[in-house]
């Protein structure tokens, strides 16, 4: 099954309610068949610019990072469930990238390479 | 007899009997043809340089025999190379040589024909051998990493089955979750000093 990721946006709530929003949407995941791999939070912040959705104007938001294996066919289904859930701001589906490309930077090869293999050993 | 030379005496004198290493040619000089003659010239007759007759005799006696001697030895070193050449060319041994080399030639050529077939056949052979033996070899490895890869990744994924979050695990994870929140951002400056920490809005 191809692996996906799920950058889910949920408004800015109280903690039960985050957490009966998160069960929501994990479980309608599960109930379509999907394999829920892991659950990630990136923390409440501020919105990058404030979006509208289901009449109400948001600024801030809680990011979550759902990954997940699951049928191609059911994502249209599941986007249009999240579309409909009010505690919602933006869901976005991907493509999950298990290995990064190594990218030919053109340049002085030894500092660049030397950074990209630093970078990549202390990010892990 | 010697020919006199016509014109005015400065240049047949020139001419005659060149004082400088160059023979310089007659030139007119200031006067044109139709100018009169000057004062000092008026009565000039022009008188051919003296000839001695006998010397004259002589000289040309002499000078025939010269020339005859000398015209005859150039004719006969130009027949002489000309002989040569003609006989190089289309002489009694000439033929008898050319198709002896021609001969030779083609002796050798074929010999070596021979040569480079034979080779050329022994080797087809045993590249040919070599290189599907080579390729055998090379699919067979390819599949044993193949198989090994995925039986790898097969282990890897059974590891990672038991993190994974189930109906039972759902609250739980949830609060973990909710409780550890991750930071993915970070900060790098060119000598490649990364710097995890970073105010999160």
């Amino acid at each position: 099954m191809p692996r996906y990721e799920l950058a889910l946006i949920l408004k800015q709530m109280q903690r039960p309610e985050t957490a009966a929003a998160l069960r929501r949407t994990v479980g309608t995941l599960m109930e379509r068949g999907a394999l829920v791999r892991d659950l990630e939070n990136l923390g409440e912040r501020r919105l990058p610019y404030r979006m509208t959705k289901h009449n109400q104007r948001h600024s801030r938001g809680t990011y979550f990072l759902v990954d997940f294996y699951a049928a191609p066919s059911i994502l249209t289904g599941f986007m249009d469930h999240l579309h409909r859930d009010v505690d919602v701001v933006r869901p976005t589906v991907l493509k999950k990238d298990t290995h990064v490309p190594h990218r030919n930077c053109c340049g002085p090869q030894n500092v660049v390479s030397k950074l990209d293999d630093d970078v990549l050993q202390r990010v892990g | 007899m010697f020919q006199v030379i016509g014109g005015r005496s400065v240049p047949a004198a020139r001419l005659l009997a060149p004082r400088s290493a160059v023979l310089v040619e007659a030139v007119r000089g200031r006067k044109s043809r139709t100018d009169p003659v000057a004062k000092s010239k008026e009565g000039r007759i022009k008188v051919p340089p003296p000839v001695d007759p006998v010397e004259m005799v002589v000289l040309k006696e002499r000078y025939t025999e010269y020339q005859l001697i000398m015209s005859a030895l150039r004719l006969e070193f130009k027949e002489e190379v000309l002989r040569k050449k003609y006989e190089e060319e289309t002489g009694s041994q000439a033929e008898e040589r050319v198709r002896q080399e021609a001969e030779e030639h083609r002796s050798l050529m074929a010999w070596n024909n021979e040569e480079n077939l034979q080779i050329s056949f022994c080797q087809e052979a045993e590249e040919a051998q070599r290189k599907k033996i080579e390729a055998a070899i090379q699919r067979e490895q390819e599949q044993q990493e193949f198989i090994k890869e995925k039986e790898r990744e097969i282990l890897q994924l059974q590891e990672e089955v038991k993190n994974f979050i189930t109906v039972e695990n759902l609250d739980q994870r949830i609060e973990e979750a909710l409780d550890n929140p991750k930071n993915y951002n970070f900060a790098i400056d060119k000598e490649g000093r990364v710097v995890k920490q970073t105010a999160l809005q």
